[in-house]
C-alpha cells in the first residue's frame, strides 16, 4: 500500500476552500456600501448628520429583526411572505390590547408576541404536516392578517396610551434608537443559533439535502414549525416597536416590508434554493437596502421613480452575487 | 490482495433468509457468512436480488423467513435501529451528504457533539482528523463537501459509516460514478477498513476492482446465491456465465440484418472525449443500422450521447454528420441535422407527464402543425394519431395525459417525438428501463423496424445481454475508451459482459 492516499482532485478540493465566492459576496458588498457612502456623502444634503445616521439604523431595524429570521428560513428551502402584515397587525393586536381591552402595557405586548409565534407556527404546522408549500401558507397568513389588521380598526390607527415602557421601545437609549439595540443582540443571537447550534446547522442540512438531514435522524417537522414561528415572533417584535415609536397601532403600516426583508436575504448571498447564508450577509445586507432608500429619499428622486431605481438595483446585486458564485463553483470543479 | 483472513471471527451469518413481494422471488434461502477482516464481493445482474439482501441487511426490510445473526446475537425483527446498534452500517449508492456544510459536520450529521449547548466544532473536527488518519486520507474537514471531488465526497460518505466504527460495513457500488484515476484511493481505503478487523460486503460490477481487494465473490441469480467463488481462481468467463444462468444466455438473437457499411456513414465520430467520463471514443454509425453501446454504470455511456446530441461539448474529437464535419455542435444544430436523442430518465427528462400524448408528440416540432405562429389542433390531433399507429402507442386516445400511459408506451411515444421531428439519427439512452418484459420486446421490435426504414439507431443500454437482441452491431466502454467492437457471430450476451467486466 502506498504511503499517501492524496489525488490531484483532493488537493484541488483543498485549494478551492471555502466558498471563495461567498466572502467576495460579502466583501463586495461592504465595498458597495463604502462607495454609496462616499457618493451620498458628497451629493446628498445632510446624508452623514447623526440625525440621518441614527434614522437610517432606526430604518434598519424595522427590516433587519424579521431578516435574520427569514435568512435561517430561506437558507432551508422555504419562504415567508407574511412579513409586511404581520407587523401591521401586531402594531393594532398591541394598541388594541393596551388601549381598548385593558390589558396594560406589559400584558399587550406578551399576548402580540405570543400571538405571532402561534401563527407563525400554524404556517409552519401546514408546510411540515400537510405539505402546503411554504409560499402559500404565508400567502394565507399575509392576506389573513392584513385584512384582520384593517377590520379591527376600520383602517383608523388605534392610539397608544401614554407609557414610560413605549417610549423607550419606540426611542433611544443613550442616544441610540432602542429598535436598533435590539436588532444588534437579535443579530448576535441569531448568528450564534446559526453557527453553534444544533438546531441551526439542522437548517442548513435540510436546506442542502433534506432526504440526506432525514436519514440522518433529524426532525423534519419540528425544523420547519420552529422557522415560521421564529419568524413570526420577530414580526410581533417588529409591530411592537413601530407601535411605539409611531404611538399607535395601524393596520395598514409596513405595507411591502415582506419584499424588503426578502431582497436584504438574498442581496446578503442567501440562496433561495436553500443550502446556503449567512447572518453577516443579511446584515450587509439590510444595511446596502437601507442606505439606498434613505439616499434616494435625500436625494429628492421622486417618491414613485424611487422604487424604480430600488428595482433596479435590487435585481443588479443580485446579479452580480449569482455571477459571482457560478464562477468561484465553476474553478472549483474544473 | 487482502491479508489473510482465515482467523477472523465470524461477523455476520445470514441463515436461510427470503424475502418475497407480491408477484417477485427478490430472495430465496440466501445463505452467507463473512469474517472479520474479510472483503467479500457480492456480483449480478439487475434484479438478482443484491439490492434486497442489502436491505435485509441494513434493516430496512425485514424477511420473510431465515435468521441474521452478528457477532453470535440475533438481529431478530429489529430494523434500522437494531442493524445500528449491532454494527451494521451501509453506504448506499445515492450520496447522502449536504454539500454546503464541512466535511466535519458531514461525518457528525444530526448526531452534532455538544458542548455546553453549543455545537463542538473542536471535538468534531479532531474526530474527523482521527478518522482519516487512520485510513491515511487527505481531507480538509473544514472544507465544505461540495468544494471536493466525487471521489473525495464517496470517501466522505464511507468515512461516516467508519467512525461509527461498525462490525459489518456494506458499500453499494462507490466506485460506479468515479472515473478510473480515483477509484485506487477508495479501494485502498476500503483495504485499510477490512485490515483493522471490519468485514466489508462490497457490490461492484467491476470484476477488476474485486481481485485487487477481495479473495471470494458470491454470486447472485434470480433471487438465490448460486456461488462462491475464489476470484483469483475463476475467470471472467466463468462468473459471467453464473452471472447469466442458462436461460438468459439461450436468449434468441434475431436473424442478421443486412447493413450497408460502404457508402459515407451518417454519424462519424472521431476522438470524441468529455472528460472525466469519456476519454477517446470512436465509430460510424450507417443509415439502416442499429448500434449498441454497452458498458458499466460510469463507463460513459450517457455522456457520449449527450456530446452527439449537443447537450454537453467535447473537449476533443470530432462529430461529422454525413461527411460533413460539424464544427459547432449545439443542441440546435444537431436537432436540424436530424438528431433525437431520448433520455434515459423518462419520467423528469422524457415526458412532460400532464400533456396529452399528442402534445408529447408534437413538442420537437411545431412548424409542421401550425399555420403562421397559430397552433392547428386538427393538424396536431392528425399527426399524433398517425404516429400512435405507427408506433402502436396503447392509449385511450391522443388526449390522454401521458402519465397515464404504461412506461413502455411512454418510451414508444418519446421516440415518436423525433420521428415527427424528422429525425434519422436516434440516440436512445437505456429506452427500456423500467419496462415490462413484453413492453421490451415490442421496443426491440419498433427500433429494428425503424433501422429497416433507413434511420441510424445508437441503442445505449446497461443491461448488457440485451443488446444482442437487438443490435446489429455493439461497442462496450470501459473507462471512458471502446474495450470492444462485437459483431455478427462474436456478439453474444456472454461476449458483451465479459468485454464489460474484464481486467
Amino acid at each position: 500500500m502506498t504511503a499517501t492516499q492524496t489525488t490531484p482532485q483532493q488537493r484541488r478540493g483543498r485549494v478551492g476552500r471555502p466558498f471563495a465566492g461567498r466572502s467576495l459576496n460579502e466583501i463586495g458588498l461592504i465595498a458597495a456600501i463604502v462607495v454609496l457612502y462616499v457618493v451620498l456623502g458628497s451629493t446628498a444634503a445632510g446624508f452623514l448628520s447623526l440625525d440621518n445616521q441614527l434614522g437610517m439604523l432606526r430604518d434598519a431595524a424595522t427590516v433587519g429583526i424579521a431578516a435574520w429570521g427569514v435568512t435561517l428560513v430561506i437558507i432551508a428551502g422555504e419562504i415567508d411572505i407574511s412579513i409586511g402584515p404581520a407587523v401591521a397587525f401586531s402594531s393594532v393586536l398591541v394598541a388594541k390590547g393596551a388601549a381598548e381591552w385593558g390589558l396594560g402595557i406589559g400584558p399587550a405586548i406578551l399576548l402580540t408576541l405570543a400571538a405571532g409565534a402561534a401563527w407563525g407556527a400554524l404556517a409552519g404546522w401546514l408546510r411540515a404536516r400537510f405539505d402546503v408549500p411554504s409560499f402559500i401558507a404565508t400567502l394565507g397568513i399575509w392576506s389573513a392578517l392584513g385584512g384582520l389588521g384593517l377590520y379591527l380598526t376600520d383602517a383608523l390607527p388605534v392610539v397608544l396610551p401614554e407609557s414610560g415602557l413605549m417610549n423607550t421601545l419606540g426611542g433611544s437609549i443613550l442616544g441610540i434608537p432602542t429598535p436598533a439595540i435590539i436588532m444588534v443582540v437579535l443579530f448576535f443571537v441569531f448568528a450564534y443559533v446559526a453557527r453553534y447550534t444544533g438546531y441551526g446547522r439542522s437548517v442548513y442540512a435540510v436546506g442542502g439535502n433534506a432526504p440526506a438531514a432525514r436519514m440522518a435522524g433529524i426532525n423534519l417537522a419540528r425544523v420547519r414549525v420552529l422557522l415560521f414561528a421564529t419568524t413570526g415572533l420577530l414580526s410581533a417584535i417588529t409591530g411592537v416597536l413601530l407601535a411605539a415609536r409611531l404611538g399607535s397601532g395601524n393596520g395598514g403600516a409596513a405595507s411591502g416590508l415582506e419584499f424588503d426583508v426578502i431582497a436584504a436575504v438574498v442581496i446578503g448571498g442567501t440562496a433561495l434554493a436553500g443550502g446556503r447564508g449567512t447572518m453577516l450577509g443579511t446584515l450587509l445586507g439590510v444595511g446596502f437596502i437601507t442606505v439606498i432608500s434613505n439616499g434616494l429619499v435625500l436625494l429628492g428622486v421622486n417618491s414613485f421613480l424611487q422604487n424604480v431605481v430600488r428595482g433596479v438595483i435590487i435585481v443588479a446585486a443580485v446579479l452580480v452575487n449569482v455571477v459571482i458564485t457560478k464562477r468561484a463553483r465553476a474553478t472549483r470543479e474544473t | 490482495m487482502a491479508a489473510d483472513v482465515a482467523s477472523g471471527s465470524t461477523v455476520i451469518v445470514v441463515d436461510g433468509v427470503t424475502k418475497h413481494y407480491p408477484g417477485v422471488r427478490a430472495l430465496t434461502d440466501a445463505h452467507l457468512s463473512i469474517r472479520a477482516g474479510e472483503i467479500r464481493a457480492l456480483l449480478g445482474r439487475n434484479g438478482a436480488g443484491k439490492s434486497t439482501l442489502i436491505r435485509v441487511l441494513s434493516g430496512v426490510e425485514r424477511p420473510d423467513a431465515g435468521t441474521v445473526t452478528v457477532a453470535g446475537e440475533a438481529f431478530g425483527d429489529g430494523g434500522v435501529r437494531r442493524a445500528a446498534e449491532l454494527g451494521i452500517n451501509t453506504v448506499h449508492q445515492e450520496l447522502s451528504l449536504v454539500a454546503e456544510l464541512s466535511v466535519a459536520e458531514n461525518l457528525y450529521l444530526g448526531r452534532w457533539p455538544r458542548r455546553g449547548g453549543a455545537v463542538d466544532y473542536a471535538t468534531m473536527r479532531a474526530g474527523a482528523a482521527d478518522v482519516f488518519g487512520r485510513l491515511g486520507l487527505d481531507i480538509d474537514p473544514d472544507a465544505p463537501v461540495g468544494s471536493l471531488s466525487l471521489a473525495s465526497r464517496q470517501l466522505v460518505e464511507i468515512c461516516r459509516a467508519v467512525r461509527e466504527q461498525p462490525r459489518l460495513l456494506i458499500l453499494d457500488e462507490p466506485t460506479s460514478a468515479l472515473a478510473a484515476a480515483e477509484v485506487d484511493v477508495v479501494l485502498e481505503t476500503v483495504t485499510r477498513i477490512a485490515s483493522a478487523g471490519v468485514a466489508v460486503l462490497y457490490v461492484s460490477h467491476r470484476l477488476e476492482e474485486i481481485r485487487r481487494i477481495s479473495h471470494s465473490a458470491t454470486v447472485m441469480r434470480d433471487g438465490r446465491i448460486v456461488d462462491t467463488v475464489d476470484v483469483g481462481d475463476a475467470d471472467t468467463g466463468t462468473i459471467v456465465s453464473l452471472m447469466l444462468g442458462d436461460t438468459a444466455r439461450a436468449a434468441e438473437r434475431p436473424p442478421e440484418r443486412n447493413v450497408d457499411r460502404d457508402g459515407t456513414p451518417l454519424l462519424s465520430v472521431r476522438g470524441l472525449a468529455v472528460p472525466p467520463k469519456v476519454l477517446d471514443v470512436s465509430f460510424d454509425l450507417h443509415a439502416g443500422e442499429v448500434l449498441g453501446i454497452g458498458g458499466l454504470m460510469g463507463s460513459g455511456r450517457t455522456e457520449v450521447l449527450r456530446a452527439l446530441a449537443g447537450f454537453d461539448p467535447a473537449a476533443h474529437g470530432t462529430i461529422s454528420v454525413e461527411g460533413r464535419e460539424i464544427a459547432h455542435p449545439s443542441a440546435a444544430v444537431m436537432k436540424r441535422l436530424g438528431i433525437g436523442m431520448t433520455p434515459e430518465d423518462r419520467k423528469d427528462e422524457g415526458v412532460v407527464p400532464l400533456l396529452g400524448v399528442d402534445e408529447n408528440l408534437v413538442l420537437s416540432k411545431f412548424s409542421t402543425v401550425s399555420s403562421g405562429p397559430t397552433v392547428r389542433p386538427g393538424r396536431v390531433r392528425k399527426a399524433a394519431e398517425r404516429l400512435i399507429e405507427r408506433l402502436s402507442i396503447a392509449t385511450a386516445s391522443a388526449r390522454t395525459p401521458i402519465v397515464n400511459l404504461s412506461g413502455g408506451n411512454q418510451q414508444k411515444a418519446v421516440i415518436g417525438r423525433w420521428l415527427h421531428a424528422g429525425s434519422r439519427i436516434l440516440l436512445l439512452d437505456e429506452p427500456t428501463r423500467g419496462v415490462d418484459v413484453q413492453a421490451k420486446a415490442e421496443i426491440y421490435r419498433l427500433v429494428r423496424e425503424l433501422a429497416d426504414g433507413g434511420a441510424a439507431i445508437v441503442f445505449v443500454s446497461g443491461e448488457l445481454e440485451e443488446l444482442p437482441l437487438v443490435c446489429d452491431r455493439v461497442l462496450t466502454l470501459r473507462e471512458g475508451r471502446v474495450a470492444a467492437e462485437l459483431t455478427g457471430a462474436d456478439l453474444t450476451t456472454d461476449s458483451v459482459l465479459s468485454a464489460a467486466m474484464a481486467a
